[in-house]
């Protein structure tokens, strides 16, 4: 599933276990430099190119998936 | 014990306070007429200072922390509220946050590279990390244009640089930037202000902790005496300034390892301390207005610019609302272009360029320009430069004794390298070691 996929990227990025889907990456002591982290993996993992706009309005795994989910051809 | 402590910096007195409380009898050999080095204080309102060096300190720097609680001096948090100003090409921009009006996917995809190299980094001894003869190899620049694809990358790459460690991505190499980074705790830790490396300042100005480090070591501490030359021998070492000779059984050489190498050593020195070593190249500009004017309209005072002179900007005003301090970072080559102008023509540029980021601001009540590339006891700034080769050859030996001449400053800690807490931390290691290695030999104090 797409959310467990970006769960792990959130994971990877933040260094911490405690991700769940729920979880607000800023929330968890995710910053602007970390965020772009996820983007460029989101990219690699999805093809999906999002802003750092659409990342502030989207910042747990589940939003996000949604959000690459609506923007996958 | 007789000590001689070559340096009135941060290194320098935190050695000789440690040997004093150990029980050695020490002297301080300063060549400015100031104790601090690269901290150091200006008072732009009575009462109110700013730094002209260096200035922001975070949680993990534990040693700083410390001393700063030892000495009775307080930090004061440096959030920012407000909106930021970008400058980058595209127009000017002001946006919530400090993240640039950049693609974040080109941004993460370089922080990906860097945090993969970074990681790979032997903290303990660079020189043993995995592929280091490569990555001692091959310059910033050089890896940037290989690993780089994006044109808002390479934007946005020499500005990361210069912002981090004052350098040209040309002047260091892969492996000493990776080093830095992973040495001052990542790039998250190094770039974030709240939560990071630029979470506080001291209250008051960071000169304050040398001066008060030196309050306490009272006369040991002499000033205006460059050392020229260290000789020794079996019996003991003399260190030479241009008005006399001062004799001990150790000296410690708390100089950054460009002027370290200047000394003339008898017997000389088994390996040199630099060579390619090229100096960090900061010019630190302050503007003050009546107040944060900028805040008013809803501006942090953070910007960034492609353009030089000002690469960023922040709000350094003093905490108790005197003034308002605008602070400009002139940096890589910047830096070199700006630091040759005169003073009228610096004020100019760089009242122009404030009044471009930050709309109807009055022109400045005052202006400072503090320009280390040519401070002739720092040698550039932030730190030393490791070019191509200088790990492998310099960093085994960057802190073994010379017989009866030991080493510190922040270049010789792999901890915070470049950092005050690099600076500190170098000064408790060396007065450990010092103190340690007499008594053992069954000296006494
Ligand atoms: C513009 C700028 C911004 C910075 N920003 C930060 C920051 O925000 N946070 C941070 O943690 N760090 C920052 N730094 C780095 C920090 O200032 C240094 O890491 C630290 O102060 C180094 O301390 P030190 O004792 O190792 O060396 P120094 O402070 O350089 O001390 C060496 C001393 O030796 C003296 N000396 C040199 N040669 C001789 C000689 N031959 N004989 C006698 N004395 C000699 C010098 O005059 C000097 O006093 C910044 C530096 C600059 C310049």
């Amino acid at each position: 599933m797409m959310v467990d996929g970006v769960t792990d990227i959130f994971r990877r990025v933040l260094e911490t276990g405690e991700v769940g889907t729920e979880s607000d990456f800023f929330a968890l002591g995710g910053d602007s430099l970390l965020a772009t982290r996820v983007l460029s993996a989101i990219a690699r993992k999805y093809g999906v190119e999002l802003s750092f706009d659409d990342f502030v309005l989207a910042s747990t795994p589940g939003t996000l998936a949604r959000r690459i989910a609506s923007a996958t051809p | 014990m007789r000590v001689i402590v070559v340096g009135a910096g941060l290194a320098g007195l935190t050695a000789a306070t440690d040997l004093a409380a150990g029980g050695a009898q020490v002297s301080v050999v300063e060549a400015r007429d100031r104790v601090g080095g690269r901290t150091h204080g200006i008072e732009v309102a009575p009462g109110s200072w700013v730094d002209a060096g260096a200035a922001y300190l975070g949680e993990r720097h534990t040693e700083l922390n410390a001393l700063l609680a030892e000495l009775g001096l307080k930090t004061t948090p440096t959030t920012m509220t407000g909106e930021s100003r970008f400058a980058l090409g595209h127009g000017d921009q002001t946006r919530p946050g400090r993240f640039p009006p950049l693609s974040a996917v080109a941004l993460g995809d370089m922080f990906e590279l860097l945090d993969e190299l970074t990681r790979t980094i032997r903290l303990d001894a660079p020189w043993l990390t995995p592929n280091a003869s490569y990555l001692d190899s091959v310059t910033a620049l050089e890896w940037a244009q290989r690993k780089l694809t994006h044109p808002d990358s390479q934007l946005f790459f020499p500005l990361f640089l210069g912002e981090m460690m004052a350098a040209d991505p040309a002047d260091v190499s892969v492996l000493h930037m990776a080093f830095y980074l992973s040495s001052g705790g990542g790039t998250r830790y190094l770039n974030a202000f709240e939560g990071g490396a630029q979470q506080d300042r001291v209250y008051g100005g960071a000169h304050q902790i040398c001066e008060e480090l030196a309050a306490r070591l009272g006369d040991r501490i002499r000033l205006g005496e460059a050392v020229r030359a260290i000789r020794q021998n079996s019996a003991e070492v003399v260190v030479c300034t241009d008005s006399g000779e001062l004799r001990g059984d150790v000296a410690v050489v708390a100089v950054p390892p460009l002027l370290a190498q200047a000394i003339d050593f008898t017997p000389a020195l088994p390996v040199r301390r630099a060579t390619q070593f090229t100096r960090g190249c900061a010019v630190k500009v302050h503007l003050v207005y009546p107040g944060p004017l900028w805040r008013a309209q809803g501006l942090s005072g953070w910007s960034v610019s492609a353009q030089g002179p000002l690469l960023s900007t922040v709000d350094d005003s003093p905490a108790d609302g005197s003034v308002g301090v605008l602070t400009g970072f002139v940096t890589g080559l910047q830096a070199h272009r700006f630091s040759a102008l005169n003073t009228p023509t610096q004020r100019g540029e760089a009242v122009a360029h404030a009044a471009h980021l930050f709309p109807d601001l009055p022109p400045p009540i005052g202006f400072y320009v503090t320009d280390w590339v040519h401070e002739e006891y720092s040698h550039g700034c932030y730190a030393a430069l490791f070019g191509p080769g200088d790990w492998i050859r310099h960093g085994p030996h960057l802190r073994t004794p010379h017989q009866r001449v030991h080493w510190a400053g922040t270049e010789t800690s792999t901890e915070f390298f470049g950092l005050m807490e690099g600076a500190v931390r170098s000064g408790h290691r060396v007065a450990a070691e010092i103190l340690t290695r007499h008594y053992s030999l069954g000296g006494t104090a």
